[in-house]
């Protein structure tokens, strides 16, 4: 480069002192021009090698146009210095290119990485939800099959407690009431009395045994109920006390007071007809009502 | 490349100034050809700028041949300099188009993904 700019000078300088050489070839203004386009691009600073071999052709050019004017030789030169220069400047772009390309794959894989990353923790966010979600779930149906066990044990010991009750009383299915058993009353009470004769204290244990495996939440209602003989208010009275000793005697039995209520209806809900003896044996009755707790 | 062909250049000129009998460039020739060859694999043809160059190459080194049969070894030797010189010309070029092809492709991809991203982003 240094050499280049002295063959410039003595160029410069042998033109001033009045022995100038011909008017440069062509080919040679060409190679300058084209060094000098080179020498301001890319190559200067990514490829100086190649720069310094375009500049040392052009110095060879410049060299034979000072020794020999305007001949083939430095017009060949000169036609190789042009190519070096282009070559330089090729050179240099080509680098400028594959710098950037570089950075370009380099920023893409970093936004790459970058999205994968707030992907992932996008997802482990989601999963994480879905993981509480699950629980959730999990619990809600330990729940419902909790209490599908517990109504499937309470209809199977309901149905126990039916079968068992069958054999000692009558035993119905009311659609509104619920289960109805229904005791004859001259099997619990003696005529005109409330107090349980001794043999009806078996039938209410056995009565009692099988509510106790009924379900702990239906409420039990003792219904007292007569005949038409006698007096309404004493039949009235008569069936309330007959109920309430019942409902007494259950309770002893290890029913839970608060399930059991005692009602006396007296003659007003006649099953039979009272013209008979067979009706009004009937009639007289003690009924419980096991009404299923509400769901 | 550059370093071999300069001492080339100036050592068969001074051949020439010593008025020696100028021998004929079989190797110059050799390394004309190969370079046109490395243009042409390199897909020069088919690149508009560097298709000029080889274009030249060809033209010279087929004079340069022509020149060697008929015995004119000085002229021959021009001629591949100036050959050499465009074959190479035509590689550096198409080697800059295909770099700048590479930092389009890769420029291109990196909007597609950026765009990619960002829709995925929104989602």
């Amino acid at each position: 480069m240094k050499t280049f700019r002295n063959a410039s000078f003595l160029f410069a300088f042998a033109s001033l002192a009045g022995c100038a050489p011909a008017l440069p070839p062509q080919d040679l203004v060409t190679a300058r021009a084209s060094y000098a386009r080179a020498s301001h691009g890319a190559a200067a600073t990514l490829d100086p090698a190649e720069l310094h071999s375009a500049a040392e052709s052009l110095q060879n050019a410049e060299g034979s146009f000072t020794d020999e004017g305007d001949t083939q030789r430095t017009r060949d030169l000169s036609y190789v210095a042009d190519r070096r220069a282009q070559i330089a400047e090729a050179a240099g772009e080509t680098k400028r290119a594959a710098n950037q390309q570089g950075q370009t794959l380099t920023n893409m894989h970093a936004a790459e990485t970058a999205h994968a990353d707030d992907s992932s923790s996008r997802l482990g966010r989601a999963n994480l939800q879905l993981a509480v979600q699950d629980q959730s779930l999990r619990s809600q149906n330990q729940q419902l099959d909790t209490e599908r066990d517990r109504r499937q044990d309470a209809e199977k010991r309901a149905a126990q407690a039916a079968a068992d009750l069958a054999s000692i009383a009558t035993v119905k299915q009311d659609a509104t009431r619920g289960m109805v058993i229904t005791l004859s009353g001259g099997v619990l009470f003696a005529s005109n009395r409330a107090d349980l004769l001794p043999s009806a204290q078996a039938k209410l244990n056995e009565v009692a045994a099988a509510l106790s495996k009924n379900d702990s939440d239906s409420k039990i209602v003792v219904e007292g109920h007569t005949d038409s003989q006698g007096g309404a208010e004493y039949n009235q009275d008569l069936s309330q006390r007959r109920a309430q000793t019942v409902r007494d005697y259950l309770v002893s039995r290890k029913i839970a007071a608060d399930r059991v209520t005692a009602t006396g209806f007296g003659l007003t809900r006649p099953i039979a007809d009272n013209a008979s003896p067979e009706g009004r044996a009937n009639n007289r009755r003690v009924e419980i009502v096991v009404q299923p707790a509400s769901p | 490349m550059q370093v071999q062909l300069i001492p080339m250049v100036a050592t068969s000129w001074l051949v020439l100034g010593c008025g020696a009998t100028y021998p004929a460039p079989t190797q110059p020739l050799a390394d004309t050809e190969s370079a046109e060859r490395s243009a042409t694999e390199l897909g020069a043809a088919n690149q508009p700028k560097a298709q000029l160059h080889l274009q030249l190459a060809h033209e010279q080194l087929l004079r340069a041949k022509a020149a060697m049969k008929s015995g004119d070894n000085e002229s021959a030797t021009a001629l591949l300099l100036r050959a050499r010189s465009d074959a190479e010309l035509a590689i550096a070029l198409t080697r800059e188009e295909a770099a700048k092809a590479g930092a389009q492709t890769a420029t291109d991809q990196s909007n597609t993904q950026q765009l990619k991203n960002a829709t995925q982003g929104g989602q």
